[in-house]
């Protein structure tokens, strides 16, 4: 039985593969509009999703395909949660740097972008190391 | 259906692409070589026509952006069309409807290069 008290969730494991991305973000859009959200809205959480499991797949994890990540979305009364977790090189928030966009118009290069459309697309992020894991938090607040 | 189908053709030496699904980090290999394709065959212009893109991650905008110098310095360029709303506010988003011309139809991207050139 599900706890009452606690927020109505579900939660999709994968392995640390790009192949499986369209799967999670097509469940994170979906979930997104559940919540109650419009579909750019929902279009939005979709993208951040996708950047921060690739974040996981390609950065924490090296590349190897043999790992394991983790997805749950949480339901809360006013905002949608998507907890990221997995075993891999943990980022830590200061070492987070999001590029200027102006900046990066005047000096183009690779890279970088994930982060910000991350930033600029949920209301919140926080990375957290966990029992013996890290995590990425995402929070979209429903208006 | 793939993640992503591309189609191709030539229009008076530029290359147009239509892209149909989702670019992100597992299909951008795919999208960076049907690109790289066109400029080892001379076609330094390349028009994306985004109306069958679903979304493009920071990967694929990483590949056109790996890719601008090389076309620009060869008197080309890259070109975008045809961008549905969402995918238009991701370029938005992070500056590069400023880098890139942005046009509502691939006629319009065309006649733009022809008053170009």
């Amino acid at each position: 039985m599900r706890n009452p008290a606690e927020p109505e969730s579900f939660r999709l494991v994968i392995p640390s593969q790009t192949r499986y991305l369209n799967l999670v973000t097509g469940m994170a859009k979906r979930a997104s509009v559940v919540a109650g959200m419009d579909d750019a809205t929902s279009a939005k959480v979709s993208i951040a999703v996708d950047e921060a499991v690739t974040n996981v797949i390609v950065h924490a994890y090296g590349g190897e395909a043999d790992h394991l990540v983790e997805i749950e979305l949480r339901f809360l009364p006013q905002a949608l949660e998507v907890h990221i977790l997995h075993n891999g090189r943990p980022i830590r928030e200061n070492e987070v740097v999001l590029p200027d966009p102006r900046e990066y118009v005047k000096h183009p290069r690779k890279g970088g972008l994930g982060l910000l459309l991350m930033s600029r697309f949920m209301d919140e992020i926080r990375f957290l190391e966990t029992g013996g894991g890290s995590e990425c938090l995402m929070i979209k607040r429903v208006v | 259906m793939a993640d992503l189908s591309i189609q191709v053709h030539e229009v008076d030496g530029v290359a147009v692409l239509r892209p149909e699904g989702f670019i992100n980090a597992h299909t951008v290999r795919q999208f960076e070589a049907a690109m790289e394709a066109e400029i080892l065959a001379g076609r330094y212009t390349i028009l994306l026509d985004c109306g069958l893109l679903n979304y493009i991650s920071s990967a694929g905008l990483g590949a056109i952006m790996g890719l601008i110098e090389t076309v620009r310095e060869n008197g080309g360029d890259i070109l975008l069309c045809r961008l549905q709303k969402n995918v238009h506010e991701i370029f938005d988003t992070l500056g590069f409807t400023e880098l890139y011309r942005v046009f509502a139809t691939e006629e319009e991207a065309l006649q733009s290069l022809n008053r170009t050139n």
